[in-house]
């Protein structure tokens, strides 16, 4: 396998600097190695786009229209069917994603010009600048870039195979998550339920019933942004928009939303994997493009019947958002701290104790939402 | 460490930030992350605001009820494990702010209450997200593979 990925099969050697427009130019001193190895693999993904054809599908994602730019179709169900309840008609792109895989193209990534310097969350060292990002991604095994001053990234997969099941519920995050904080937008690890008036977010860890509380909403019939990551601002408010339209449930959990069997995308894993529901077949009309929002919410699992919620330090709720957040990030760090920091400063935070009657959970949140209760 | 002794926040490593009383601190280099409540959290803002140690001991035996030793002790405490932790460096060349300003904001105009000690509350588990030296290991061409052993 080492082999054959790490083979070049590409067209001609990278064009000269000279081709460039002025504004890559201006950086080439600062960016010059990471920029021509971003080059290379966009040529390659150029030249499998060529051999295979290409498969355009847009986005809008946290207010911007996003081209994921395909070679052949084999990505296409891995990569988009969590993004499809955003799909919007061909745009001018804010941004575009070009992605491709060696197993269906037949067109093997570009040799990579380093070696051994992998930072803890895959960033490849020497090879992220201001400009450029780039990071091995140690769940597929793949290789995302990003020019920010382009506004163009490069994903390459070595084989659907090698993709695991949560990357189809989640895709792309890495790229978003660098784009977007470009933006003054913030990919953030939360659930996010609601109505039109207003939502809230649900943080905290894995396990900590971000999923089982937002589900319960859903089926509830509040609106739904997303159980796992949502991107928001600030400016001018706190607002969360929907990224993703699944879920992920522990299969022992399942019992409890039987409406939603019917869409679970991996049944014949369960052994193995968490449950992957795509909302979107459930619940089309509770999808909600985004809301503002209202509150932040840390759950927590109690075993005792009732839900309750309760008033907490906002400290608390910026230490449920803000290391899963950073950490399940390459380069997440400082600036991410920062604006998670600002956010939470605005927005009241509350401990959603979840008791076992789930019925009781949209409840208690439709309750805060309205004003009744906290 | 000694009365004179100042510290700094190791930054860029660390960040953090005090929201309504309680410190939340972030090491981006270990994934170990951190709360102080209360007493702790001052403790915190007078140490990364580059206050004297004694300094620090002063301050917060002046605002608070209770044994000055013990509150020095704890103060002391607090400091040793932030140090530990890499949390805070001690160093000579930091920008003092100045005391008064910093007295200004934390003492507590309400009259003294009793002192509770600081205790430093410690998170690990963000470390599973910082796993990719313990399970690959990087071929000859520089491509990371999983560990066969």
């Amino acid at each position: 396998m080492a082999a054959q990925e790490d083979v070049l099969t590409r067209p001609q050697p990278l064009a000269t600097m000279n081709a460039q427009p002025t504004d890559v130019l201006s950086s080439v001193a600062n960016d010059g190695r990471p920029l021509a190895f971003f080059h290379e693999m966009h040529q390659v993904f150029q030249f499998a786009a060529a051999s295979s054809g290409t498969v355009d599908r847009y986005y809008r994602l946290g207010g911007y229209v996003v081209r994921l730019s395909f070679a052949g179709d084999a990505l296409l169900p891995v990569f988009c069917s969590a993004l499809s309840h955003l799909a919007t008609a061909s745009a001018q792109p804010d941004l575009t994603i070009c992605l491709w895989d060696s197993g269906s193209t037949g067109v093997r990534r570009p040799a990579v010009p380093w070696r051994e310097h992998y930072a803890v969350r895959g960033e490849v060292e020497g090879y992220n600048t201001e400009r450029i990002y780039t990071v091995f991604d140690h769940e597929s095994f793949g290789l995302s870039m990003l020019d920010s001053a382009r506004n163009l990234a490069v994903l390459w997969a070595a084989d659907t195979e090698r993709i695991p099941y949560w990357i189809k519920g989640a895709p792309l995050r890495t790229i978003l998550h660098w784009w977007m904080g470009g933006r003054g937008k913030q990919l953030v690890h939360s659930a996010a339920v609601g109505t039109s008036a207003g939502g809230v977010l649900l943080v905290g860890k894995g396990g900590s019933g971000k999923s089982t509380a937002a589900l319960a909403s859903l089926e509830a019939g509040l609106l739904y942004a997303g159980d796992d990551y949502v991107i928001v601002s600030d400016d001018p408010r706190p607002c969360a928009f929907s990224l993703y339209n699944s879920a992920k449930v522990a299969p022992d959990r399942l019992a409890a939303f039987p409406g939603l069997a019917a869409y679970i995308d991996n049944a014949e894993r369960l052994d193995a994997e968490k449950a992957l529901l795509f909302i979107r077949g459930a619940h089309a009309k509770q999808l909600s493009a985004g809301f503002p929002l209202s509150a932040v919410l840390v759950p927590r699992v109690t075993g005792l019947r009732n839900t309750i919620i309760r008033k907490a330090p906002r400290a608390a709720s910026l230490a449920a958002l803000a290391p899963s957040t950073i950490f399940g990030h390459p380069r997440g760090g400082e600036a991410e701290f920062r604006f998670l920091a600002k956010l939470v400063k605005r927005l009241p935070a509350y401990v959603l104790e979840c008791g076992t009657d789930l019925t009781q959970i949209p409840q208690a949140i439709t309750d805060l939402l309205s004003g009744k209760s906290a | 460490m000694n009365a004179d002794t100042r510290f700094r926040v190791n930054t860029p490593a660390v960040t953090h930030e005090v929201i309504d009383g309680e410190a939340v601190i972030i090491n981006l280099v270990t994934g170990n992350y951190y709360s102080l409540q209360g007493e702790g959290a001052e403790i915190w803002s007078l140490l990364a605001g580059g206050l004297a140690l004694g300094a620090v001991v002063d301050q917060m035996t002046q605002s608070y009820e209770g044994d000055s030793s013990a509150i020095g002790n704890n103060v002391l405490e607090l400091a040793s494990q932030l140090q530990q932790e890499q949390l805070i460096l001690t160093g000579t060349e930091i920008e003092v702010p100045a005391v008064a300003d910093l007295e200004r904001r934390h003492t507590n105009g309400n009259g003294k209450q009793s002192f509770r000690a600081a205790v430093l509350h410690k998170f690990t588990d963000m470390q599973e997200l910082l796993i990719l030296d313990p399970i690959h290991e990087v071929d000859a061409a520089g491509w990371p593979h999983k560990k066969t052993s």
